[in-house]
C-alpha cells in the first residue's frame, strides 16, 4: 500500500516542481498524511474528515487517517478496478448492497492494506455505514470504536450532547498522545479554520463569475478529501494557491468555454468515468458542488467545544433535507445555474431517500435536473454507455 | 392488574422499538405500530430509489395509498438513515395531521440519557399542545406500570420457551406479538392472559424437533416461522425488535418519570442500529445457551444496511462455535417464498443431522 501512495506522491511532487498549484498541493499533503499514518512515530487516529470537526485533532500531535479517502485514492479505484479490492469483503459476507465505500475499506482491511490505528473515531453523519465500518476495522485491531453521535435537531440540548462527546474524545486523544490538551493550541487550530473558511468564501465568490474561473468538480473533491485539513495550516495554503490561480486565470482570460453552468450534488464519483469528458465536450461547466458549500458560521475560539458541536450539527447531511434544499436553491441564483445534476450512488440510503423532496424543489425553481445513477467507486454499478445517453439527452434539454 | 388508563380513540402511529409507548398512553392516545400494508408496489418507484429498504418502501407506499389516513399522528424515530428521511417524505407527501421526529442517541451513557430525556420531554410537550391534554408525572408512572405489566406477560411467554418439548409454536407467539403492537392495549391484555393460562400442549417425548432462533428483522407476516415449522423444526425464540428484544427491560420509575423511561429504552438490549456488535454477539451466545438452540436463522430486510453489516458478523461468529446459521434476505412481505423454502429445508436437515451426531 505504502509503495502505491509513494509512487503517486512522486508524480504529484514532479508536477509541483513545475508549478505550485492548489489542487496538487492538496493531493501532495493528502498522500504525505496517508504515508505518515504508517509511521509508528506519531499516534494514528482513524477519522472521517468530512464528517468530523477536525479542528480538535489538529490541536494534538497525531496523524489523522481518513480510511474512506485513503482507500478511494488507491490507483485501483481511480482506474476503474476498485471492485477487485471490494471482493475481499464480499467473500466475507458483506453484501453488494452495502455502499462501495464501506466494502472497499473492509476489503482493504482484510488485505492488510490499512495502517494500524491508535484511536478509531467516527461520526454518525453522513451515513451509518461509516460508523459500522469503523467498528469492523477497530474490532479487527482489537480496539474500541468511538462514535461522535450528531443528532438531527439543533437545540441547546443537542449542542450540550455533542460538545460533551467532543470533550470525551479530547480525553481519549490526551490518552493516546500522553499530553494534555493545550487550550491555546485548540484556539490556534480554530483560528486557522476560520481563516481558511474566509478564503474559501472568497473562492466561492469568484466561482460566481461567468465564465467560472475554477472547477466545481475539484471544489467537490477538496470539500470532501480536504475536510481533513480544517484547522491545519495546509488548508490555508491550499486556498492561497487556488486564489492565486483563479486571479491569474481571470487576468489572462484563461477560463474554459462555458455554455451551460451546472450545479452538482451531492458528490462526484471517485472512479474514473466518462461524465466530465462528455460535459466538457458540450461546454457544460460544473461551477459549484454541494460538497463545497460553507454551511457553518465563523467558529468561536473562546467556546471551542460548543462551536465545533455547532459546526457538526449544521452539516447539511445531518438534520432535515430542507437545509440542503435551501442551500441548493440559493446557489441556483447565486451561481446562475442552467442545469443541475444529481449523482445517485447505489446504496447511499440517506441521500437517495432525500432525493424526491430535493427534486421537487429544484423543479419548482424551473431548473432542468438530471438524476444520474452510478456508484462512487464500484465500476460494476456504472455504465458508461448509459451515462453517455443520459447526459446527451440532458444537453439537448438544456439547449432547448 | 393495574388500573388501566382510559384510552381515547385518538391513534398515534409509531414504528421503531425505541419509541416509548408510555408517552402515547399517558397522552390518552392509542399507540399503533406502523407496518407496511401493500402486497405489490405501484407508486413507490416514482419516489424512491430501487435500492432502498423494503420496510421503508412498503410503509411509504401504504401511506401514499392512504392506508394510514385513520391516524391522528405518527412518531418517527432516527432508527436509521432511511427512516430519518421517511419522516420528511411523510411530512411532505402524506401529511398525517401531525408527524413527530424522535432522536435516539447512539451513545448509551449518562450524556445520552440526558439528551434522550430532553427529546422525550419535547415529544411530551408537543403531544400536550397538539392534543390539548396534560401528561402529568402521575399519568406517566401509570403508563409505565401498564407497559411493564404487558412486558412481563410477554416475557413470561418467552421464558416458557426454554422448556423442551416446546410449549408454544414460534409462529403463534409471533402473531401474538404483531397483534400486541397493532391492536388496542385493552384488547390485548385478555388475549395475552388467555395464552398464558391455556394448558400447554405436551409434545410426545422423543419427537423433539431442532430448536431454532430467529434474529434480524423478520417482518410482520409469520411466513418465515411457518416455513421453518413446516420443515419440521421449531422456532423457539425470535430475538428481534418485535420479539424478545422489544420486551426485555422494565421501566424502573424514579423521581423523574421521563428520565426513567429514557433509561429503560436506551439501556434495553441494543439492536443493530446501536454501536457494540461484540456485546450483541455475546447476548446472542447467551440466549443460545439458555434456550438450548440448535441453529440460528438470521433474516434481514433487503437493503437494510444494519442487518447487512450484522449478518456478515454473525455468520463467522456462530460458525466458529460450530452452530449452524442460515442468512436469508426478505422483501418484508416474503414474496420470494419458494426459493427460501428450499434453503430452509436444507438448513433444517443439516441441523437435524448435526444434532443426531452430537
Ligand atoms: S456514498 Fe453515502 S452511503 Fe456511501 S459512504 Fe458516502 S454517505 Fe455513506
Ligand atoms: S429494516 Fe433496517 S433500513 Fe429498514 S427501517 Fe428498519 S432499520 Fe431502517
Amino acid at each position: 500500500m505504502q509503495e502505491r501512495y509513494q509512487m503517486m506522491l512522486e508524480m504529484i511532487q514532479a508536477r509541483l516542481l513545475e508549478k505550485k498549484r492548489g489542487m496538487d498541493f492538496f493531493i501532495d499533503a493528502l498522500f504525505r498524511n496517508i504515508l505518515r499514518a504508517y509511521d509508528p512515530e506519531l499516534p494514528t487516529v482513524y477519522v472521517s474528515g468530512y464528517a468530523f470537526p477536525m479542528e480538535l485533532l489538529w490541536a494534538f500531535d497525531v496523524t489523522p487517517f481518513d480510511f474512506e479517502i485513503a482507500c478511494n485514492n488507491l490507483p485501483e479505484v481511480m482506474t476503474g478496478n476498485g471492485s477487485g479490492l471490494m471482493l475481499e469483503s464480499e467473500k466475507r459476507g458483506y453484501s453488494r448492497n452495502i455502499c462501495s465505500f464501506d466494502r472497499l475499506i473492509i476489503g482493504c482491511l482484510h488485505q492488510g492494506i490499512l495502517p494500524k490505528g491508535d484511536l478509531f473515531l467516527t461520526s454518525s453523519y453522513y451515513c451509518h455505514g461509516k460508523a459500522k465500518t469503523n467498528e469492523v476495522v477497530a474490532a479487527h485491531y482489537g480496539m474500541e470504536s468511538v462514535l461522535l453521535d450528531v443528532p438531527n435537531e439543533i437545540s441547546p440540548a443537542a449542542i450540550t450532547y455533542v460538545a460533551t462527546q467532543l470533550r470525551n474524545i479530547a480525553a481519549k486523544l490526551e490518552a493516546v498522545t500522553g499530553t494534555k490538551l493545550d487550550p491555546a493550541r485548540l484556539k490556534e487550530s480554530i483560528h486557522r479554520s476560520n481563516q481558511a473558511r474566509a478564503s474559501l468564501l472568497t473562492i466561492c465568490d469568484w466561482m460566481k463569475r461567468r465564465p467560472c474561473p475554477w472547477n466545481g468538480v475539484e471544489a467537490c473533491l477538496l470539500g470532501l478529501g480536504g475536510a481533513l485539513f480544517w484547522g491545519s495550516p495546509v488548508r490555508i495554503e491550499i486556498h492561497r494557491l487556488l486564489l492565486t490561480q483563479i486571479l491569474e486565470r481571470v487576468e489572462k482570460g484563461k477560463t474554459i468555454p462555458e455554455d451551460y453552468r451546472i450545479l452538482w450534488f451531492p458528490w462526484v464519483p471517485v472512479q474514473n468515468t466518462n461524465i466530465f469528458k462528455i460535459l466538457k465536450e458540450n461546454c457544460a461547466n460544473v461551477v459549484m458542488a454541494e460538497a463545497s458549500f460553507v454551511f457553518w458560521p465563523e467558529l468561536d475560539e473562546n467556546r471551542p467545544f460548543e462551536s465545533l458541536a455547532m459546526k457538526a450539527l449544521l452539516d447539511p447531511h445531518v438534520g432535515k433535507a430542507e437545509r440542503r434544499i435551501q442551500n441548493l436553491v440559493q446557489s441556483i441564483d447565486d451561481y446562475q445555474i442552467d442545469g443541475a445534476i444529481h449523482f445517485s450512488t447505489t446504496s447511499c440510503y440517506h441521500e437517495n431517500t432525500a432525493f424526491p423532496i430535493i427534486r421537487d424543489a429544484i423543479k419548482k425553481k424551473g431548473v432542468p435536473l438530471l438524476n444520474l445513477s452510478g456508484d462512487m467507486s464500484d465500476e460494476r454499478n456504472y455504465s458508461a454507455a448509459e451515462t453517455n445517453i443520459r447526459i446527451s439527452a440532458f444537453m439537448e434539454l438544456l439547449a432547448g | 392488574m393495574n388500573e388501566q388508563l382510559t384510552i381515547a380513540p385518538r391513534r398515534i402511529g409509531w414504528f421503531c422499538s425505541y419509541v416509548p409507548e408510555e408517552i402515547i398512553l399517558a397522552a390518552g392516545c392509542e399507540p399503533v405500530r406502523l407496518e407496511g400494508r401493500v402486497e405489490r408496489f405501484q407508486e413507490i418507484d416514482s419516489y424512491l430509489h430501487a435500492n432502498l429498504c423494503f420496510t421503508i418502501r412498503n410503509i411509504f407506499e401504504s401511506g401514499l395509498r392512504k392506508q394510514y389516513d385513520d391516524l391522528d399522528a405518527v412518531i418517527f424515530a432516527n432508527s436509521c438513515d432511511g427512516m430519518r428521511r421517511l419522516y420528511e417524505l411523510w411530512s411532505h407527501y402524506i401529511q398525517t395531521p401531525a408527524a413527530y421526529f424522535l432522536e435516539i442517541p447512539k451513545n448509551r451513557d449518562e450524556n445520552g440519557i440526558s439528551f434522550f430525556s430532553s427529546q422525550l420531554l419535547n415529544l411530551k410537550n408537543q403531544l400536550e399542545e397538539d392534543f390539548a391534554v396534560s401528561i402529568t408525572a402521575e399519568r406517566l408512572v401509570q403508563a409505565g406500570l401498564q407497559m411493564n405489566e404487558r412486558r412481563g406477560k410477554m416475557l413470561e411467554l418467552f421464558e416458557r420457551q426454554k422448556a423442551s418439548p416446546l410449549p408454544y409454536k414460534g409462529s403463534e407467539l409471533h402473531t401474538l406479538a404483531i397483534q400486541e403492537g397493532r391492536l388496542p392495549k385493552r384488547d390485548m391484555y385478555p388475549e395475552i392472559q388467555s395464552v398464558l393460562e391455556k394448558p400447554v400442549p405436551v409434545q410426545p417425548v422423543g419427537k423433539a424437533a431442532p430448536r431454532l432462533l430467529v434474529s434480524g428483522n423478520e417482518g410482520t407476516t409469520p411466513t418465515l416461522f411457518r416455513l421453518i415449522e413446516n420443515s419440521n423444526a421449531d422456532v423457539v425464540l425470535f430475538d428481534t425488535c418485535r420479539g424478545l428484544n422489544h420486551y426485555t427491560g422494565m421501566v424502573s420509575m424514579g423521581n423523574d418519570p421521563i428520565q426513567s423511561i429514557a433509561r429503560r429504552y436506551l439501556f434495553k438490549p441494543a439492536c443493530a442500529r446501536m454501536p457494540g456488535s461484540a456485546q450483541r454477539m455475546e447476548r446472542l451466545a447467551a440466549l443460545i445457551d439458555e434456550y438450548a438452540i440448535d441453529g440460528v436463522v438470521y433474516s434481514g430486510v433487503q437493503f437494510c444496511d444494519y442487518t447487512l453489516f450484522e449478518s456478515a458478523l454473525i455468520e463467522p461468529f456462530l460458525k466458529a462455535r460450530s452452530l449452524p446459521v442460515l442468512v436469508v434476505e426478505n422483501d418484508y412481505i416474503w414474496s420470494n417464498t419458494e426459493q427460501i423454502r428450499t434453503r430452509i429445508e436444507a438448513f433444517v436437515e443439516m441441523t437435524q443431522n448435526k444434532r443426531r451426531t452430537a
